[in-house]
């Protein structure tokens, strides 16, 4: 096997790659690049009528109301936990689901297991929280109804129950979302040089062998590449699934608040762009310095898989 | 040799049983929602949610009927802007990735940061709704369901860059290059053709964001002869949301509006996903062969 | 679809050229409004366009075009197309008031009044639109319809006579107490309370003479009590925490739903389900009229109503839903006198709401209107009827078939006659407090719901919650709102 530094050595025609890069770097260009003006809006006091650029200059007063509340660290450490959880096992989980599927091949089966596990991502959250709520709930949810009666315990309340929830909620994203991202190393696994594998098998390896020595250190890149833009959308929680599936059940804010939520809870009545903005660019850049680190990091431990 | 046969039938046997388990683990809720969707709304209301429902009713279906013969122009809109964004999408996607991989390329670090940069800062929907329907004025038009948004995410390019880089032997591209091939006939000829792997898994997720995109429909269109069909969906959806707020009723004072229930809610998502489970089939049998087929060659 | 395409595309064009014919002359109004309606599309809504346009042609020598934008959306499409730099001439304030006007959104209106909405002016009165006013200056004219709310307790007939309970001795939700208990030994199948929004089984607003001073009427900050001019927190209130401990006992025996707090459904679902015996909440109509409309999706379900508190108007209730003219409008006169339109000409606001008579609806002989046979509100090609509490002047609309039309007059009278705080006009600038609003509304979010259903016990969950509020920055709040109003106070020279 050779050692894979990229590819082709050979010298690149600059100018060719380039055009061929050009239509997408347009698009960027067009779609993100130059409606970033719009970042101003976070050191603005915005008034409709002056615009976007004749707006008052505030300095960082719409970043105060991110840190000036008791909450701060509370949603900071749920975003964070959240989000490194969701990372790993989300990993580890879809990981495994792909050498499941990649296993058994082209046969039929393999088919409906995909169709089935990529369904879920298919649903809102909104019509998620529902069937959440269908199993929790107090009255008729099939957990207390159902469950709870089988086994003869006492009904649980659900939307009042704290400990739970960091559970469900790591339960949900990863059906909601596993399926769907075990498709990213079905084809890193299929893209492997299936000479390698006949070679173990006349080495007399066995599954389990070849899927820890080949098939796992094959999937490295691919790992790496997918955590370190992971790492860039930390500071992000996905809204839906922290505010729609708990049902904006108050008393579970504890492990449910994250930055999103308390930003959309607290904004709900001032309508306040320029607060909005301040938020999501809080957010980017501590997300930026996070992987741009992790990125140094990467480059001197595992120079190939770098992102940039 | 023998030993090892024995072993991987084990083995496929036991990958069986657990996807087996999955797949149920993931198919159960969904048919809780068609099941939901066929019930009587009384019975939900009294029994909840229930896999074996008291009384069946189509009702919900017929709400969604009554609104409309919409629904399938809007799924025909749908379809149409999927199947034309993930085409556009993956051409652009493994074009701007594929110089991103060569190692040789003087810019490969500078491009990849630019790409990068995309994925975590962004102007904020104002400044793309000035840019798309102000500069760019495709308000009203088909491109607006297409264009802005989806096209090319940093998330797939990176896929893309990823599997270039690990995943194709760089001899055959020096080979080519001997040949005397250039740049573009050897991304035509030689990544193309070996990238299908990753082609099919980028495809399927522009696919799949393409199908449930509600925002640009929302942003852009103002005309309902365009609309996608999630768009007819959230509308219906969201109305019930903004209801159910307190202050929001309150507000209006009209506690009077008639509002589709829990029943129709289930219909909705079920008619959301329908095209998608009856379409799927057909993609798939792409899919896997693309996988397969990728793999071969590799 | 290529067939579509180009229908689609000829279709445009022949709108844009229709459009620009007439541009020359007439001044271009963009009128945006809230529906819960289908969108129309765009031929549907060119014909209705243009039934306006003959009238307001002559009046005010203007074109109109409608912008119908989903009710759920409309706030943020508002603010994203008036950054965004499009044409909106006229907007609704939808909640919002105090946002459109300390962030430029809405025009001064003072100075135009006069001149170019003099009969809206009359219609709705002075002291209305001194509620749509920040210091001293006037921004918008609010909606002229029924907006005293009266708590009322919404009951199942049924369940009243087969018990044979006595309602009209019920005054007050603590009178409930008794009539619950009755149900639910009567009836143990039956919960006796179901919620009537999310977190809200409607206790919050039974409490009598708040002024909620521009705040949420689900999220109060600062308010006044009892005629009192001194800003209070409304949680340390006496009356919020007997609200609460009623709530609490009723959760503790069982007399309430317990999802109260996060149930995914709906109040009329609730009710047609026949799990529940009643809820409570607040209605602009009298009694009978209010239990005949909601009969009408109940599922033959027959319902019964009853007041359990009094209205008090405060400046939100009024300006809560006021129409504005955009600070960007190129042509606010024009814009102004069309919004007056809407007040008095009863052509102008049927128009919108109900389009075109004959396709859109059928007149009756009693003057009240319908949908043509073979249609509904789903099918027609225009209507924004579900949004008629929204318009300019509710009293001058053909009213639906099976609505009672006598009723108007009691809703003239109500908010005539319900009791008004005595800060009326008073709108708060949150401006300077925006930090500590977040966070106290985070905090409201967090407890209020639990304690107004019942699920928390008060005696212990208050007094954290007292002392989060005032963490959060409670304190600075009500500060400015007691300062602001005195200066207001001082201002009228009372």
């Amino acid at each position: 096997m050779k050692k894979q530094k990229g590819l082709g050595r050979g010298r690149a025609s600059t100018w060719q790659l380039l055009l061929i890069a050009a239509p997408g770097l347009i698009y960027l260009i067009i779609n993100n690049y130059i409606p970033m003006f719009g970042v101003f809006l976070a050191f603005k006091d915005y008034n409709y009528f002056q615009g976007i650029f004749g707006s008052r200059w505030c300095g960082f007063e719409n970043f105060e109301f991110l840190f000036r509340t008791r909450d701060a660290w509370l949603i900071t450490r749920n975003t964070l936990l959240y989000n490194a959880v969701f990372i790993i096992l989300g990993t580890m989980f879809s990981i495994f689901l792909a050498i499941l599927l990649h296993e058994l091949g082209t046969r039929k089966r393999v088919k409906f297991f995909q169709a089935s596990l990529l369904l879920p991502n298919l649903l809102s959250w909104v019509v998620i929280g529902f069937i959440v709520y269908a199993f929790l709930n107090a009255d008729t949810g099939f957990m207390n109804n159902t469950v709870a009666k089988a086994l003869g315990k006492e009904p649980t309340n659900w939307y009042t129950t704290t400990g739970p929830w960091p559970f469900i909620l790591t339960l949900v994203y990863l059906w909601k979302y596993a399926g769907c991202n075990s498709i990213i190393y079905v084809s890193t696994i299929a893209g492997i040089d299936k000479s390698i594998f006949e070679a173990a098998d006349l080495d007399g390896a066995g599954k389990w062998q070849q899927i820890i020595h080949i098939t796992i250190p094959m999937l490295r890149p691919t790992v790496v590449v997918l955590t370190l833009m992971a790492i860039g959308r930390i500071f992000y929680s996905d809204f839906g699934l922290f505010y729609q599936v708990p049902q904006n059940a108050g008393r579970l804010f504890d492990v449910t608040q994250t930055i999103d939520t308390y930003v959309y809870r607290g904004l709900m009545e001032l309508n306040d762009v320029g607060m909005a903005a301040a938020a999501a660019l809080y957010q980017s850049v501590v997300g930026f310095l996070l992987v741009v680190g992790a990125n140094a990091l990467v480059r001197k431990l595992d120079p190939d898989n770098a992102l940039f | 040799m023998d030993q090892n046969y024995t072993e991987s039938k084990h083995f496929r046997l036991f990958c069986t049983i657990v996807l087996t388990v999955l797949a149920v683990i993931a198919l159960l809720p969904i048919l809780l929602i068609v099941i939901a969707s066929v019930t009587d709304e009384k019975a939900l209301l009294a029994n909840g949610y229930t896999f074996f429902p008291a009384a069946l009713s189509t009702d919900s279906y017929y709400y969604m009927v009554r609104q409309g013969g919409t629904i399938l122009r809007s799924y025909g809109i749908t379809i149409l802007t999927t199947v034309v964004g993930t085409l556009g999408g993956v051409l652009f996607t493994t074009m701007l990735a594929y110089p991103m991989a060569r190692s040789s390329f003087k810019y490969r670090n500078v491009l990849a940061f630019f790409v990068f940069f995309t994925m975590l800062f962004n102007g904020g929907v104002v400044a793309s709704y000035i840019m798309w329907s102000r500069i760019i004025s495709i308000r009203n038009t088909l491109w607006a369901l297409i264009v802005p948004n989806y096209l090319v995410t940093a998330f797939n390019v990176f896929l893309v860059r990823n599997y270039y880089a690990t995943g194709i032997p760089e001899a055959l591209i020096e080979s080519a290059q001997i040949d005397g091939g250039n740049e573009f006939i050897i991304f035509l000829r030689i990544m193309l053709p070996l990238s299908i792997p990753v082609i099919a898994t980028v495809a399927l997720f522009s696919g799949l964001a393409y199908w449930n995109d509600w925002v640009n429909g929302l942003y852009y269109i103002t005309d309902p002869t365009l609309f996608g069909i999630q768009n007819l969906l959230i509308r219906i959806m969201n109305n019930i949301q903004f209801l159910k707020s307190g202050s929001n009723a309150a507000l209006l004072g009209t506690q009077a509006v008639e509002l589709p229930g829990t029943s129709v809610r289930m219909a909705m998502a079920v008619i959301g996903m329908l095209p998608v489970v009856l379409v799927f089939p057909f993609v798939q049998k792409y899919f896997i062969k693309g996988v397969v087929l990728g793999a071969v060659k590799g | 679809m290529k067939k579509m395409l180009s229908l689609i595309l000829a279709l445009l064009m022949v709108f844009s050229l229709l459009g620009t014919v007439h541009a020359e002359n007439y001044d271009q109004v963009v009128f945006s409004y809230a529906t819960f309606n289908n969108i129309p599309t765009a031929e549907d809504l060119a014909v209705v366009e243009e039934a306006i346009n003959v009238i307001t042609r002559e009046k005010i020598h203007a074109e109109i075009k409608l912008k119908p934008i989903v009710i759920w959306d409309y706030s943020s499409q508002i603010s994203l197309m008036l950054q965004g730099g499009d044409q909106i001439d006229v907007f609704e304030s939808l909640g919002d008031f105090n946002v459109c006007v300390t962030t430029g959104m809405a025009r001064d209106l003072t100075d135009m009044l006069a001149t170019d909405a003099k009969e809206a002016c009359e219609l709705v009165g002075d002291d209305w639109l001194a509620a749509c006013s920040q210091k001293g200056r006037i921004y918008g004219i609010p909606t002229l319809k029924p907006i005293a709310l009266t708590p009322m307790v919404i009951y199942r007939q049924d369940i009243v006579d087969e018990l044979g309970l006595d309602m009209s001795q019920v005054n007050s939700p603590f009178d409930l107490t008794e009539i619950f208990r009755k149900v639910k030994a009567g009836r143990p199948d039956i919960t006796p309370l179901s919620a009537v929004n999310t977190g809200n089984i409607g206790l919050g607003l039974t409490v009598p003479h708040v002024d909620y001073l521009s705040d949420d009427y689900y999220s109060p900050k600062g308010v006044l009590m009892n005629g009192e001019m001194t800003v209070v927190d409304f949680y340390a209130s006496e009356e919020f925490r007997k609200a609460c401990e009623l709530a609490r006992t009723w959760y503790n025996e069982d007399l309430v739903m317990k999802d109260a707090a996060t149930t995914s459904s709906t109040a009329a679902e609730l009710r047609n389900s026949g799990k529940y015996f009643a809820s409570i909440a607040s209605y602009s109509y009298p009694e009978a009229d209010t239990a005949a409309s909601l009969e009408l999706q109940s599922n033959g379900i027959k319902l019964g109503a009853k007041i359990i508190g009094s209205a008090f108007l405060d400046t939100t209730s009024v300006n809560a839903l006021s129409w504005m003219i955009s600070s960007t409008s190129k042509v606010p006169e024009a814009a102004l006198k069309f919004l007056n339109l809407t007040y008095c000409d009863p052509d102008i606001i049927n128009l919108v709401i109900y389009g075109i008579e004959g396709r859109d609806y059928v007149k009756n002989d009693d003057g009240t209107v319908r949908y043509p046979d073979g249609f509904d509100a789903a099918s027609v090609p225009y209507t924004a009827q579900l949004s008629c509490g929204t318009f300019g002047n509710f009293f001058l609309m053909y009213p639906m078939e099976g609505t009672s039309i006598e009723s108007l007059a009691w809703e003239q009278e109500q908010n005539k006659n319900a009791e008004t705080s005595a800060a009326m006009g008073f709108t708060f600038d949150n401006k300077r407090v925006k930090t500590q609003y977040t966070a106290v509304s985070n905090v409201i979010e967090q407890y209020l719901a639990g304690l107004i259903c019942g699920a928390v016990d008060p005696e212990t969950e208050i007094p954290i919650f007292l002392q989060r509020l005032s963490d959060a920055g409670l304190g600075d709040i009500i500060a400015a709102k007691q300062a602001q109003l005195n200066e207001w106070l001082a201002a009228q020279g009372k």
